[in-house]
């Protein structure tokens, strides 16, 4: 923030011309240029693991490039792209990012958002209560994920175990990655247990800097909690929901370690036995690196960007509205 | 004091943060540089599992004072895959890498990216190697990317403790004679289940790929043509008969249910590949004297099995080949099958009395050099095609199907072949 107030508003002040050309240039030197120094490590390094590999992909994406078959080399055009629109595997990947996506990110931010609102009352060891939220978000996600696949494990799985006390599956235990629904369940359980506390700190933090005396006023015209969450809080706090379904959006649709890891056979990349909860992610993965199609994958990873790049955008034209209003 | 107390934990909490960010450290480059006579030479070797190589290791450095040899061991297929990424990279591969038959026809369609051993001296070692194991690892036109290290066979092992309490016979031969083919073995099964309750088999899946194993021809002919309705249909209607018949635990392999599978005696039989002694050796420590091993329904048969390879990107791949050669010595071969159990390669040593009197104490002593060493010469090998690795995938996931009941056993058979082939059919472009 503050890089911003550095802007060299005094260079006009500079001493009328005496002391030296190099002293002079020195000193335009150190006010102008310098703060872009100092910026640029981020925007060098972003160009080299951000922009270059984006491009290269790019033109990856137009090219034949198989592994296992060297001879067939060389410019593809957009064959790659038009194989995805009629491919199966790709169209079942999708929907169960989306799937995964909406089970994952709607409850995950409501109940950020919820959790949030309680942690912004007066408590008893309030930063206590606040740190332990966050303590999902800082397990490893692959010490965590093969802890929740022994958890939907179908012989003496803890889930089932739950299940079974409420009555269900004492016969036939609920084979968790067998169907889609129940694999969808698993995987985003996983996915809002990591990440609702991450998300409520940041409400939390935004929560923080609205004025008491808006609720008061608030409480005096009659509204209670509930309304003042809705009409007050979260309007208030627009900008940082509108940046959390953004990062929610981005994260869901890139989803890879949870799926992989909670599949019996994680080698295989396929999402279960039958492509049940295979992410986009996975699929480029396994295309790449397991068919050994590199081209495709590129191009797979490529429309996955776009889809991206256009879901973020809807969401947040969404979430401006929603909390807006005006 | 409140404000302190929070700033502190705050403080905590980033660095935590900042830990965990960072837990993904750069991967160490070893150093291969230097490599002048007479001076220091560090060989990279990766491979999986536990191939025997501690004591070679020693011994070779000690003849050669020069050689320093660093033991990389690790995941079965992330070793393969790092190779393959390092092979495109063109940079940070290991000096020798172990591959797998599953992996070969992979890299051996990358012939250039390797060391052709034939022009290291690799050409004296042709007539010593099983026939189909010298070409399994030769490109196309001609060149050696790797020596064979050991070769799986195929024999069955058996948990003779569970087989005793089911009223079965204990003794390797006489439960040999229960089963000469893949229906006895399945009636075997049923009686074991009716009369236990649990489980005789640990999956369909390894029905399927002992039975596809011992066919002559697998998924693809030597015209790389699919040939579903030869071999694989075969293999697939005994997976098909051992589910129906409910004797199957339905476990994926090498997962850890299936290690666990282990332990609770949710199966009492699993094919068993020589590599996979050192397998069951290592999940099931304490089962020691209670497996055993006869023979397997149907004859002869081959699953797995590596070579060694030498990525030509490397600074010492003259260093790294005579460390190779050295390794694949009868002497080297015979002491890594009495550590690990892994079969040599070589038919000369299947007469070698090391290898014929070897009786291996955790399998109840059985003559694990006589078993394997029968199933391994009298196998006639299979063609593996170049999307064999992914073809089986595709039908192992149509068998897991039906296993967990989303597909009916009489409709799979449909499904895996339209899974095949498009698994065949894909980059055809």
């Amino acid at each position: 923030m503050s890089l911003t107030e550095l802007r060299p508003a005094s260079h006009r002040q500079v001493p009328p011309p005496g002391p030296g050309k190099t002293k002079h240039w020195l000193y335009r030197f150190d006010t102008k240029t310098i703060p872009y120094v100092f910026i640029s490590p981020f925007f060098i390094l972003f160009a080299i693991f951000g922009i270059f590999p984006l491009i290269f992909n790019g033109v990856v994406a137009l090219r034949n490039w198989r592994l296992d078959d060297p001879t067939l080399t060389g410019w593809a055009g957009f064959a790659n792209f038009e194989r995805l629109l009629t491919d199966e595997d790709f169209w079942n990947a999708l929907g169960n990012t989306f799937g995964i996506f909406i089970l994952s990110s709607v409850p995950q931010l409501l109940a950020a958002l919820i959790i949030a609102n309680l942690l912004n009352r007066r408590l008893r060891g309030t930063t206590f209560w606040r740190i332990g939220i966050l303590l999902p978000y800082l397990t490893p996600v692959v010490a965590s994920t093969l802890v929740f696949a022994i958890f939907f494990a179908r012989d003496n799985g803890l889930a089932n175990w739950f299940l079974s006390l409420v009555g269900f599956g004492q016969e036939t235990p609920l084979d968790w990655r067998a169907q889609k629904w129940s694999a969808w369940i698993a995987i985003a359980t996983m996915v809002n247990w990591k990440w609702i506390g991450y998300n409520a700190l940041l409400y939390l933090s935004a929560m923080q800097s609205i004025p008491k005396d808006v609720y008061e006023a608030a409480a005096v015209d009659g509204a209670g909690p509930w309304r003042q969450l809705w009409q007050i809080t979260v309007p208030m706090i627009q900008p940082v929901v509108v940046f959390t379904v953004i990062l929610s959006t981005i994260g869901g649709l890139q989803l890879f370690n949870e799926p992989m890891m909670f599949d019996e056979n994680p080698q295989s990349a396929s999402g279960g036995s039958d492509g049940q909860f295979q992410t986009i992610a996975q699929l480029i993965y396994k295309v790449g690196w397991k068919d050994l199609d590199l081209g495709y994958a590129a191009s797979m990873s490529w429309a996955l960007f776009l889809i991206i790049l256009v879901v973020a955008g809807i969401n947040f034209a969404l979430t401006r509205r929603i909390g807006g209003g005006r | 004091m409140r404000r302190t107390v929070r700033a502190a934990v705050a403080g905590m909490a980033a660095t935590l943060l900042i830990a965990g960010c960072s837990g993904q450290s750069l991967e160490g480059k070893e150093d291969t540089s230097n490599g002048a006579a007479g001076e220091q030479i560090t060989l990279k070797v990766n491979f999986w599992g536990d191939m025997g190589l501690d004591a070679l290791k020693a011994k070779y450095e000690k003849d050669h004072p020069n050689i320093k040899i660093v033991l990389n061991t690790g995941e079965f297929n992330a070793q393969h895959e790092d190779l393959q990424k390092k092979l495109v990279a063109g940079s940070g591969a290991p000096d020798i890498s172990a591959v797998d038959e599953g992996f070969i026809v992979q890299f051996r369609n990358q012939a250039d990216k390797f060391v052709n051993l034939l022009d290291k001296g690799g050409a004296d070692f042709e007539s010593k190697y099983l026939d189909w194991k010298w070409k399994a690892s030769m490109s196309a036109d001609g060149k050696q990317i790797g020596l064979g290290t050991d070769v799986g066979g195929l024999a069955m092992c058996y948990r003779s403790d569970l087989f005793e309490k089911a009223g079965l016979p204990k003794d390797r031969d006489a439960v040999s004679k229960l089963w000469t083919n893949w229906d006895d073995f399945i009636n075997v099964g049923k009686q074991y289940t009716a009369k236990t309750g649990k489980k005789f088999i640990d999956s369909g899946t390894n029905m399927f790929n002992p039975v596809l194993a011992q066919q002559p021809v697998g998924f693809y002919d030597e015209q790389e043509q699919l040939q579903m309705n030869g071999g694989p249909k075969v293999a697939f209607d005994v997976s098909m008969k051992a589910i129906d018949a409910g004797i199957s635990a339905n476990l994926a392999s090498f997962q850890p249910n299936w290690n666990q599978g282990f332990k609770k005696d949710q199966f009492a039989v699993l094919a068993c590949p020589a590599w996979m002694l050192g397998h069951i050796q290592e999940t099931a420590p304490d089962q020691k004297g209670k497996w055993d091993i006869a023979a397997i329904p149907g004859g002869g048969g081959n699953w797995g099995g590596s070579w060694w390879t030498i990525p030509s990107q490397g600074k010492n791949v003259d260093a790294a080949a005579e460390f190779v050669k050295w390794m694949v010595q009868p002497e080297q071969q015979i002491e890594v099958f009495k550590t690990v159990g892994n079969l040599p390669s070589q038919p000369a040593l299947y007469k070698d009395p090391a290898v014929l009197d070897y009786k291996k104490e955790f399998m109840s002593d059985a003559p694990t050099g006589q078993i394997f060493a029968a199933t391994a010469e009298s196998l006639k090998p299979q063609y593996l095609g170049k999307k064999n690795g992914p073809t089986r995938v595709a039908v192992e996931n149509v068998i897991t199907r039906v296993q967990q009941g989303g597909l009916k056993s009489d409709a799979a058979w449909a499904e895996a072949v339209k899974q095949a082939e498009k698994v065949a059919k894909t980059g055809k472009a």
